[in-house]
């Protein structure tokens, strides 16, 4: 093989594959995240507002894209009604059921007094 | 054989070809005339030890592929009985060669079982051949030309036919068999799923088979059989429910209903109403297509928070921004994994709608009306025993197709009645003479009641979906026919009915039944959406009904109630136990004042099952299909969001954003609900609603922005909707 030696053609070619970057996933731990489901909360009490009697349907569309670009930000790859769906099924593992509970029970006028 | 490699082992194929061809043939000197071999009976029983020993022994499928190959079915048995002159009758050796050719046409025309887990190599190689093959055959049977081909197997069974059922011998009770199996297996044969019959669909159509059962007196024969079931006949029962099934499943009944004339003019109006549809689609794509070419290349940003910006191609985006964020969604390419629809599309579905020709609605129109008149009780009763005793001959999918057949034969009943009252109204009003429903009776008594929830029960928990759904079709017919009975003219009529809702109104574990199939609804398929969210639908409606029944109504069958007791009692035949002789009228309407007011709690606690959010997905997903709903399913789906937001006051349980999202796109598009259509406007005045009284709840309630994404459990929805925790009992 000496003679061949300077074209490279015998040595080794070292097959590496870099590790597949991880795939990103819509579970619990990003739902409660700064982006998920708090970031939804502190812009639906700054920007959601309706216009009320007579606009219904402006306002379902408002409210429609208000949860839309949230979940574009959130999860960008999936449509819409998927990640809906996807988003509703992390609602029932428990770590999502307490969490709710929480943000319920803040809303009760009687839990700031204890 | 042509040299190359052959499927079929060459010394089979050599034999059976010798036997097919020593059976006969027609030849020039004889003007074209079919000639038997000298030898044919011996060939024919031959062959058909070939099938039983080779194929059926071995489980292999060689001989039939060779005897399809070879066209003995067209070219030799077809000829054979079409030779066999009615006045020869009596010769006994052609009625044996007749015979001898139904034998072979049996195994030949014999449903090929795909299913099994036996399947072997050689099977996957034969049987789509076969499956063409068969379509062949049924082809050749049913068009034969100079001959009735299937009346001259009625022909073969008649002697023994003729017999007392208990003179019989064992070989008559065979024939019978044989002849009924072939009817049965010429009405089963269709072209399998995804497989293009080259030939004329029309020669083997459903049309084609009813109008062949007409000629060829096959639909009598069906008549008398099920007609004299348990007198002449007994054990063929369920041979008869098997062609039954196949002869009318899928068939639409109110189209069946029509007379010719209103048909000509309903598939004229069918073709205004699609034509209106496609235009109201579009209409639809109009609104939403591009203005200019399609490379104008106009392009969008979205100016989002924290600076950032999504661009959007195309000129839609530039003017309004809803569409814009649906062409957004529509570049996303990821599609979640998603499981597949479980519905059935074998030989036994029931879902796929069959159409009929003008000439083969008449013929089955009239066939049904017979049946009903002479057959209908008869069969039933006698198959619903069968099933309740598990006799041997029952097999696993009898019952689906006894449900089946019920519900299917009560709502063509119930169809006709309509008619019949209508078109009398019009005649003359006064002379109406009134039909009881005893002729349908043998299906509304309590044994047949036991029969279908035990039946319910048990497809329920072994989750064998399409013999759920047919059982649940069952029941709802069942429901819709015991209402029309409480408003009929008769007093025994309305007694019965009065009865029967009375016992289901009080019977806790079909409420349950009812109203967990409806929330546990799992890719079954649209087919069995259809049926579970028809029954829930009618159950909830009549029992409503039946807990608002007027006062006057129960004073009334309370009256009656007493006069019989009273008759009874002048006849000297009374009882120790009855208590309610000797009421006055007063004591009657105070009494009767009680119950509703039970009644109307009962049915209030009833109705809270199915605020559920399991129930509310159900129908979310059957109103998904809306733009190929009928008007009554959009009705049907209406009432229950209706009932769920605004009887029983829950309409937090429809506050999820998909919910919301579908509803708004039924309205508003694209893709929407057509705008002139009929259930439109109700839909729109109901979504209207539940917006307004969705925006205001997250205003009132900014946690419900949350749980805007989620479902809701009983106690959550509750304290959202109210505002306060649900009061349980608690003592401390």
């Amino acid at each position: 093989g000496g003679k061949s030696a300077g074209l490279g053609i015998d040595e080794e070619v070292e097959v590496t594959r870099k590790p597949r970057a991880p795939r990103v996933k819509l579970d619990e731990h990003r739902l409660l995240s700064a982006a998920g489901i708090p970031k939804l909360r502190k812009k639906a009490r700054d920007h959601l507002k309706f216009k009320g009697k007579g606009h219904e349907y402006a306002d379902a569309s408002r409210l429609l894209a208000f949860y839309q670009l949230w979940l574009d930000d959130l999860f960008p790859k999936a449509r819409f009604l998927d990640a809906l769906a996807m988003v509703e099924k992390m609602g029932h593992k428990k770590m999502m059921q307490s969490a709710r509970m929480a943000w319920i029970d803040e809303g009760k006028p009687h839990s700031s007094s204890g | 054989a042509d040299g190359k490699r052959d499927v079929v082992d060459p010394e089979v194929r050599a034999y059976v070809s010798s036997l097919v061809t020593a059976l006969g043939g027609s030849g020039a000197d004889e003007d074209g005339r079919y000639v038997l071999g000298d030898d044919a009976l011996a060939c024919l029983r031959d062959l058909k030890k070939w099938l039983k020993l080779y194929d059926e022994k071995a489980n292999r499928l060689d001989v039939a592929r060779c005897l399809a190959e070879s066209n003995l079915v067209g070219g030799d048995l077809l000829q054979i009985l079409a030779a066999w002159p009615e006045n020869a009758t009596d010769d006994r050796l052609k009625s044996k060669i007749a015979l001898a050719c139904l034998e072979l046409l049996i195994p030949l025309t014999w449903p090929i079982d795909k299913n099994q887990k036996e399947m072997t190599v050689n099977h996957h190689r034969h049987v789509p051949y076969l499956e063409i093959a068969q379509l062949g055959y049924k082809r050749s049977i049913i068009n034969f030309d100079g001959a009735r081909i299937l009346h001259t197997a009625v022909r073969c069974a008649l002697p023994s036919m003729a017999e007392a059922m208990g003179d019989r011998s064992t070989r008559d009770e065979g024939i019978i068999k044989l002849l009924l199996y072939f009817v049965r297996n010429i009405a089963m044969i269709a072209p399998p799923p995804n497989v293009q019959y080259e030939g004329d669909e029309a020669d083997i159509s459903r049309s084609a088979t009813i109008d062949a059962f007409d000629y060829q007196d096959i639909l009598h024969l069906l008549l008398t059989v099920s007609s004299t079931i348990g007198e002449d006949f007994n054990t063929q029962d369920v041979v008869v429910l098997d062609i039954l099934f196949y002869l009318i499943k899928g068939v639409d009944i109110e189209k069946l209903f029509l007379d010719e004339k209103a048909a000509d003019n309903s598939k004229m109006d069918e073709l205004v109403r699609l034509r209106k549809k496609e235009a109201a689609m579009l209409r639809g794509y109009q609104n939403n297509a591009p203005t200019r070419h399609n490379r104008f290349g106009a392009m969008a940003w979205l100016q989002r928070e924290d600076a950032k910006r999504t661009t959007i191609s195309g000129q839609a985006a530039v003017t309004d921004s809803t569409r814009g964020l649906a062409k957004m969604d529509a570049t996303k390419k990821f599609k979640p994994p998603r499981r597949a629809l479980k519905g059935d599309n074998g030989p036994m579905d029931f879902d796929t709608p069959v159409p009929l020709s003008v000439q083969a609605t008449k013929h089955l129109r009239s066939f049904v009306e017979e049946f009903l008149d002479s057959g209908f009780n008869p069969l039933f009763n006698h198959i619903r025993k069968a099933i309740d005793r598990e006799a041997e001959r029952v097999l696993e999918y009898h019952p689906r197709q006894f449900f089946y057949l019920i519900s299917w034969f009560l709502e063509a009943e119930r169809v006709r009645r309509r008619n019949k009252k209508s078109s009398k109204g019009q005649k003359n009003a006064a002379q109406q003479e009134v039909d009881s429903y005893s002729l349908v009776a043998s299906v509304l008594n309590q044994e047949m009641f036991v029969t279908l929830n035990r039946a319910m029960d048990f497809s329920f928990e072994n989750k064998s979906w399409q013999d759920l759904s047919a059982a649940m079709k069952c029941f709802t017919q069942i429901l819709l026919t015991v209402q029309d009975m409480s408003e009929s003219p008769l007093e025994d009529d309305q007694e019965i009915a009065e009865n029967i809702l009375n016992r289901i109104f009080y019977e806790e574990t079909t409420h349950d039944r009812v109203a967990n199939i409806t929330r546990s609804y799992k890719d079954q398929g649209f087919g069995y959406l259809d049926a579970s969210t028809e029954l829930s639908h009618n159950y909830l409606r009549i029992l409503e009904q039946y807990s608002k029944q007027n006062l006057d109504l129960q004073v009334r069958s309370r009256r009656r109630v007493r006069k019989k007791k009273k008759a009874a009692r002048a006849a000297g035949q009374d009882e120790a136990d009855d208590n309610i002789v000797d009421e006055s009228e007063g004591e009657d309407a105070a009494r009767a004042e009680r119950t509703s007011h039970e009644r109307k709690f009962d049915f209030k606690r009833f109705a809270a099952r199915f605020v559920s959010q399991g129930c509310v997905d159900t129908f979310v997903t059957f109103t998904a299909y809306y733009n190929d709903l009928r008007p009554a399913q959009l009705k049907r789906a209406h009432r229950f969001f209706y009932r769920v937001a605004f009887k029983q006051e829950m309409s937090v349980m429809l506050f999820r954003v998909d919910i919301i999202a579908l509803f708004y796109k039924m309205i508003k598009g694209p893709e929407g609900l057509d705008s002139q259509s009929s259930s439109y406007k109700e839909w729109d005045d109901f979504v209207k609603q539940i917006l307004k009284r969705c925006t205001r709840k997250i205003q009132e309630r900014p946690e419900l922005v949350v749980e805007m994404l989620f479902s809701k459990i009983n106690s959550t929805a509750h304290y959202l909707e109210y505002g306060y925790e649900k009061q349980t009992v608690t003592t401390k």
